[in-house]
């Protein structure tokens, strides 16, 4: 089994790993970072994205292998236990969640969304929030959310 | 957050643990020793099964149990029988249904269904292992088509159940439909298909069971959305006690209907876990999902409206054949035919009305109930004939449903199906829609529409609902030294809120911070009973025993209010969370610290002589009611639909937290539009496979399929039927949406003769549509039904 080395949430990691071990499986199982869900088996639902050296990752569609050397973040990195960053508190603020299965896909999605488009149209958000997949809200609050974050992160 | 009042959006307080990734989904929990489970399904629709060799896959590394059909029948294990709220056929004799057990006995009989249940130290060895069971199928004629399954010299599913037929079911008054028909000035008949659709939380279902050989107990944390429910049936099914099994649902990520069900999975693992003395942990895939969760809708279906040359409605006709799928699931046979038909004829006034279902054994996954279950089938029928007769008449569809709107005098009414329509106002709700469409103005959006080169539509879609799932709820308040209150309750939300809207009505009622509040739901060892979710119930019948437990608590409260007070307790007034006697007052919060204190106690009270729990029953069903309207511009050349506006006025009686709601609303549209136009569940006709067996072959609506929604509440109607008034919030949302966005496009494509496409009406549908030039044969699906 191949070892790897990565920062997961600004920690040095080192671990060896199963070759077809997926990025979201070595999260969740061997990190227990739990934040991060696996929803689907097709790379649709978007509920595993994670940040990988800065760019969003559908984290079920990469080995962890892939992700030696790599800066990873998950939904756990985004505040300190108790706190919520501003677009967690958008999306608070709007009701942009119901089961929460999908909320950290979904968050991690709009930060990046976000810093490439720091005042995005809410055509903008809609299109770039399609990779991932909400059945409670219909969305409607979802874009308010991160509309609303996004103006709460430029100031 | 403090205080709050029925009324306030208060801000949810589940919201913090899921949006920083500390939620507790089932796949989260991790016991220590836990095996892992994977399901062997059977690869075709319909196939007998000459016998299961496992021993090549006994022998694979990190397996610990194969369980097969052999063990079932070993023990003696018992089949889940239906529950059906229609047990009865038409004439009076019980509904048929076969055995459904947890594994596939002599035959499977729907790709998917388990045959075998594999046990390993990891999934993938348990996965690798499943691979390895050699199963000997002897491949069968499958019967997939409801229809033909009904005809005669169709291939018969099960012995003893002749023509397929679970059931057949009648509502309403034949003769008086019959004769207000053959007087009527019109006629009008369209056969029309309501597409069946799957849940798809997007969390899957997953379980996980173990077992203490000590106490001889069992304890099971699954996906579900009706612990006690289904705690029940599984001790049925494997032979115990139902006191030997704690059934607790963690964090469900989503659930719609379709984690309802009493499913094989969680009681062929706690067979597992004592097997094996060790916990044995199970999760869906997504692509297993689609194979194994319930379906939804899937109804063919012939409505005719008998109307006067004037548009004013005489009777309603529907005959509907409802594919229920290999067994009668848990409640299965109950949507297509009672289901459907209570709120068959919406708000509108039909003197009469007949209502005919059959429910139908095909080799398909089972149909149990999927958000609004009967009601956006009963909504989708009515409103498709009224805007059918609309376009034969040449009358404006907007007018005709206007007309026909049954005004408030006329309430309270019972309708020809028997469902008790209390209180609403009707037009009321169809003008301020209307007020709402205006100010964002049709014109506009018509002629951006039409500079896009799209084709424009609109349509309205009053519609009528009604409440259901269990009548009972068990609400039970506890009061802590640490200043914690305990909230434990037997409805499950899975995604709806209740964590905030239970302890909002218990914080208003009682007068105390909603923070003190400490919730728990769907835990059989929290509360002696518990009705889960469906039917949307949770603030109608949860919510009502909040209240009625505070209410009670406030009656307990007053003995040590009056010591305080040094009055007596019949002298004491409670408002606002102060308890008065004369010029003297002390808040709730006070008696509440006294009331576990012995010394600040009158004589013959107890320290925690608060703690209070209550049942609550409801006694009639509710009727929710609203009207939805969408307007959508449609691209002729490619086929595209764009949903432009959206409005909904809703009457849901008291609204306890209106940003809740919203979310129930638009969630509950959301659906409905998927359905529309993109969710279809398909089977192959000649084999049965699953065509649709992934999130890329099922279209589930993205962020830029659903438009933003503007929602409109009337409250001047509370019900009388629960003392809060609430009517129930969580179906409304797919119940109207249909309608409205099909009749919409059907609308936007009106000059090319196109009067009817059956959903999910997809850019090729509607381009092929727009090509044919409206080619439309009425009575085609419903021809060759048998009578």
């Amino acid at each position: 089994m191949p070892n790897i080395s990565l920062t997961v949430n600004g920690a040095l990691v080192t671990k060896s790993v199963d070759g077809r071990t997926l990025l979201v499986e070595f999260i969740r199982e061997t990190l227990g970072l739990t934040g991060t869900h696996q929803g689907c088996d097709t790379s649709q639902c978007g509920a595993c994205v994670v940040h990988v050296d800065g760019k969003p990752v559908k984290s079920c569609t990469m080995l962890a292998a892939q992700a030696d050397g790599a800066d990873v973040h998950t939904i756990e990195s985004l505040a300190p236990e108790g706190e919520l960053n501003p677009m967690q508190q958008a999306f608070h603020d709007h009701h942009g969640l119901q089961c929460g299965f999908c909320t950290p896909g979904m968050i991690m999605s709009a930060m990046a969304l976000v810093r490439d488009i720091p005042d995005p149209t809410e055509s903008q958000v809609r299109h770039g929030l399609e990779g991932n997949i909400c059945r409670c809200t219909g969305y409607h609050n979802i874009v308010a959310a991160v509309l609303d974050g996004a103006k709460a992160l430029r100031s | 957050m403090g205080n709050v009042k029925i009324g306030d959006s208060l801000r949810r307080i589940e919201d913090q643990r899921f949006l920083t990734g500390r939620g507790r989904y089932i796949d989260d929990i991790k016991l220590d020793k836990q095996a892992r489970a994977v399901v062997v399904r059977s690869p075709y629709a319909h196939a007998r099964i000459n016998c299961i060799d496992i021993s090549t896959a006994e022998a694979m590394p990190g397996v610990l149990l194969i369980v097969t059909r052999d063990d079932w029948k070993r023990e003696g294990f018992a089949p889940m029988p239906t529950k059906s709220g229609v047990q009865k056929n038409a004439d009076g004799t019980p509904l048929k249904q076969s055995d459904r057990h947890c594994l596939a006995m002599d035959k499977a009989m729907y790709v998917g269904e388990p045959v075998a249940l594999v046990v390993a130290e990891t999934v993938d060895q348990a996965q690798a292992a499943a691979e390895a069971v050699d199963v000997d199928y002897e491949e069968l004629e499958p019967v997939v088509d409801p229809v033909k399954a009904l005809q005669p010299g169709a291939l018969q599913l099960w012995d003893g159940i002749p023509g397929n037929l679970c059931v057949n079911f009648e509502l309403g008054d034949r003769d008086g439909t019959d004769k207000a028909f053959a007087v009527a000035d019109h006629v009008f008949t369209l056969d029309l298909e309501n597409n069946r659709v799957t849940a798809a939380p997007i969390e899957t279902r997953g379980c996980i069971a173990a077992y203490d050989s000590a106490t001889d107990r069992y304890t099971l944390w699954n996906a579900s959305q009706n612990a006690h429910a289904n705690r029940d049936t599984f001790a049925d099914v494997l032979k115990l006690d139902k006191k030997q099994v704690d059934f607790i649902a963690p964090d469900v990520g989503g659930g719609f209907g379709g984690k309802n069900s009493a499913y094989p999975e969680p009681p062929l693992c706690l067979y597992a876990a004592k097997r094996l003395g060790r916990p044995v942990k199970w999760i869906n895939s997504r692509a297993e999902s689609f194979l194994s969760d319930t379906h939804g809708r899937g109804q063919t279906t012939r409505v005719q409206i008998a109307v006067d040359k004037d548009g004013t409605f005489r009777a309603l006709r529907t005959n509907t054949i409802g594919a229920i799928g290999a067994y009668a699931w848990t409640v299965g046979p109950f949507t297509p035919t009672g289901g459907a038909a209570r709120t068959q004829g919406g708000p509108y006034h039909f003197p009469a009305m007949h209502y005919r279902g059959r429910a139908v054994f095909t080799n398909t996954m089972a149909m149990d109930p999927y958000r609004g279950a009967g009601r956006p089938e009963a909504t989708f029928q009515t409103e498709r004939i009224i805007e059918y007769a609309a376009r034969k008449l040449g009358m404006d569809p907007v007018d005709l449903r206007r007309k026909n709107l049954m005004p408030p005098t006329m309430l309270p009414h019972k309708t020809p199906m028997g469902l008790d329509v209390d209180c609403g106002n009707f037009p009321l709700l169809f003008d301020e829609t209307m007020k709402m469409v205006n100010n964002t103005g049709l014109d506009k959006l018509k002629k951006t529409a039409e500079a896009r080169g799209r084709k424009f539509g609109f349509s309205i879609a009053p519609y009528l609902e009604c409440t259901g799932g269990g009548a009972k709820e068990h609400a039970g308040v506890t009061f802590n030294k640490d200043g914690s209150v305990g909230l434990a309750i037997g409805t499950s939300s899975t995604g709806m809120g209740h964590e905030t809207s239970l302890a909002q009505i218990l914080s208003a009622q009682l007068g105390i911070d909603v923070e003190r509040i400490s919730f728990t739901q769907s835990d059989t060892r929290a509360t002696p009973l518990g009705g889960g979710h469906g039917g949307s119930r949770g603030m109608e019948v949860g919510g009502n025993a909040v209240q009625q437990a505070a209410e009670e608590i406030v009656e307990l409260a007053k003995p040590v209010a009056a010591h305080l007070l040094q009055s007596n307790a019949n002298e004491v007034e409670f408002e606002d969370g102060r308890f008065t006697a004369g010029s003297g007052s002390v808040s709730m919060s006070d008696v509440i610290e006294a009331s576990l204190d012995a010394d600040k106690l009158p004589d013959g009270m107890e320290p925690g002589c608060l703690d209070h729990s209550s049942v609550f029953e409801r006694g009639v069903i509710s009727i929710p009611n609203g009207v939805h309207a969408a307007a959508v511009a449609v691209d002729p050349e490619t086929g595209d639909v764009d949903i432009t506006g959206y409005w909904v006025m809703d009457d849901f009686g008291t609204i306890i937290n209106p940003m809740l709601a919203d979310g129930q609303v638009m969630g509950g549209v959301a659906q409905g539009i998927g359905q529309a136009l993109v969710e279809n569940i398909v089977y192959d006709p000649d084999t049965g496979q699953l065509m649709t067996g992934s999130l890329m072959d099922y279209g589930l609506p993205r962020a830029d399929d659903v438009p933003n929604m503007e929602i409109g509440y009337y409250e001047g109607a509370p019900t009388k039927k629960n003392p809060l008034g609430v009517k129930g919030a969580g179906e409304a949302g797919c119940v109207g949406a249909c309608p409205a966005v099909v009749n919409a496009v059907l609308d936007a494509l009106k000059d090319f003769g196109v009067i009817h496409m059956d959903m999910p009406l997809t850019p090729q549908k509607i381009w092929r549509a727009i090509k044919d030039g409206g080619k439309h044969d009425p009575e085609a699906l419903m021809r060759d039904a048998p009578q």
